[in-house]
């Protein structure tokens, strides 16, 4: 099976060899039109939310303000997901052409691209991108003559997981802690400094760019229907062939996925379970990887597409410790600000970190009271999904984990 | 002031100093007019700013889901032994400051780690070694 290159197709990273033709194309259109084109090609955000990108464009387009502001999110932190690094450092003006279209659309004439401190190389290739094309004039007043102004400054960020939420996000570009807001008002109506703002992953504004480049026809062509175009897929742990893949959606199963393009398990080990997208996924068994790679089949087996980072676990792991690595994750990565979530994840770490033998029955309804109230308490992502590992290992290796006799048994 | 310049001047000072010393922290108080307390409260959220000094070289390991399954405990265990120091301290001769920190983004090729702005991937126990004896 082969990659589907839509967002691989070219890559360019010399401005000189670049004409940005997706931005000469959307700067000739109305403003109106790029959004309708964006909107009608269905694209969903990248960043792991899936929330419909023409629409937030649009959102934020019919907001009355003296100045708007486009954020590109680069503070790609989930473990498992590099595809953000990916594009920043092989595809930089891509990146660059989609931000510029998406702030030419909703009406935005200042952005900022917030990058992981963590991402030393991207930071270097994105600034001396930035730099460039503030020379050739791609980046300032009426670029291409199209009468449009727009400039764009990199902010990097100092490691802190929690900064990927766009609201966290816009505290952090403000110099703040980056704590979520509460939402409402969204961004799209009061974000950055109070102005009308949109926040989009790399990855989505680099298909953006694609689909004015190459049509939303062309995009609507790929995938299947409720999961349209392509997505960079982030192999990674126990597998042969870890990398970068680009895919149809319903181009290929799970399972596919994991044996043609990763080539499998290295070293002849047998699978344990595979993370489908992100340590803030449920996981799913051996059994559930016939399934087509879209986000609705995802969500119909439980789990969800997240980021696109895909972990192969073999059996050789240890399920507490992976457990406890996953939780300590999201003890030191959750913001504090909501209660549940900061001492949730706390008392659960703890719990796991003595954990010799088997779970009871009462500590599994622990777990999963506490998840639950999470869930419903936190105010960011981060918090809602940040139990959806561990409740889903303790269910499908509930032999494996529990107290003998204690299985059945509701405490 | 541009607030948007804040954690810009933060990393500036870090790079400088090696850490955010406590009278810069007055001075950039002073200069966006913030209280004190606020400057250091917002620092002490992010990972990377730091309001001790550190080593001349930050050796980060990463030891999330995709690292931590390709055994990157072991290159911990290997650089911890051979710098005698455990997580989040310096070295007397303040050369190296040792972090497990969370995912670097390259997880299809751990085990990695991080010396200041390098990255290694494929980290071996042999590699860590030979990377810290460089450093020296």
């Amino acid at each position: 099976m082969e990659e589907t290159l839509f967002l691989k197709r070219e890559e360019v990273k010399d401005i000189n060899n670049y004409d940005f033709p997706a931005l000469k194309k959307a700067l000739k259109m109305k403003q109106e039109d790029v959004i309708v084109e964006v909107k009608r090609s269905t694209l969903k955000g990248r960043g792991g939310a899936g929330f419909p990108t023409g629409l937030k464009w649009e959102l934020a387009f019919k907001e009355a303000a003296d100045k708007k502001y486009l954020i590109c999110n680069g503070d790609e932190g989930e473990p498992g997901t590099f595809k953000d690094r990916y594009l920043l450092e092989e595809s930089p003006l891509k990146v660059l052409e989609g931000i510029l279209i998406a702030a030419y659309a909703i009406g935005a004439d200042e952005g900022y691209i917030y990058i992981r401190g963590e991402y030393a190389k991207p930071i270097r290739v994105f600034s001396r991108v930035i730099e460039e094309a503030r020379e050739k004039g791609i980046l300032g007043e009426n670029i291409f003559g199209s009468g449009f102004n727009f400039d764009l400054y990199l902010v990097k960020g100092a490691g802190a997981y929690v900064c990927g939420d766009e609201t966290s996000l816009i505290n952090s570009i403000e110099g703040k802690r980056g704590r979520s807001r509460i939402k409402p008002p969204y961004p799209v109506e009061k974000g950055l400094f109070d102005k009308p703002t949109v926040v989009n992953n790399v990855e989505t504004l680099a298909s953006a760019a694609e689909i004015i480049n190459q049509g939303a026809d062309r995009y609507l062509s790929l995938g299947t229907e409720k999961s349209r175009g392509t997505k960079l897929v982030c192999l990674s742990g126990d597998i042969r062939n870890p990398g970068i893949y680009e895919l149809e959606f319903g181009q290929a199963t799970l399972r596919e996925i994991i044996d043609d393009f990763g080539g499998g398990l290295k070293n002849g080990s047998g699978l344990k379970f595979v993370v489908p997208g992100g340590i803030s996924t449920s996981i799913l068994l051996e059994d559930e990887l016939d399934i087509p790679y879209t986000y609705e089949d995802l969500d119909a087996a439980g789990s969800s597409l997240g980021s696109g980072a895909v972990i192969v676990v073999g059996e050789d792991h240890d399920l507490i410790d992976l457990m406890l690595n996953v939780s300590r994750f999201f003890m030191d990565e959750t913001c504090g600000t909501c209660f549940p979530c900061r001492e949730g994840n706390r008392q659960i770490y703890h719990m796991l970190k003595w954990k010799k033998n088997g779970f009871t029955a009462k500590e599994r309804q622990l777990i999963k009271d506490i998840g639950k109230t999470i869930h419903l308490a936190a105010r960011c992502g981060l918090g809602q999904t940040s139990l959806n590992f561990i409740s889903s290992v303790l269910d499908k290796f509930e032999d494996e984990l529990m107290v003998r006799g204690d299985i059945n048994v509701e405490g | 002031m541009n607030y948007a310049n804040f954690l810009e001047r933060m990393h500036n000072i870090q790079d400088t100093y090696g850490y955010i010393p406590e009278c810069e922290i007055d001075k950039v108080a002073r200069e966006f007019n913030i209280p004190r307390s606020k400057v250091y409260g917002t620092i002490r959220f992010y990972s990377m700013f730091y309001t001790e000094p550190t080593g001349k070289y930050i050796i980060r390991v990463c030891d999330s889901l995709s690292c931590h399954i390709n055994e990157s405990k072991e290159i911990v265990e290997v650089i911890k032994d051979y710098l005698g120091i455990d997580n989040g301290e310096t070295t007397e001769d303040r050369k190296f400051t040792l972090e497990i920190v969370e995912c670097l983004g390259h997880c299809g090729e751990g085990p990695v780690m991080m010396v200041n702005d390098h990255i290694y991937t494929h980290v071996s126990k042999t590699m860590a070694i030979e990377i810290l004896d460089k450093c020296v």
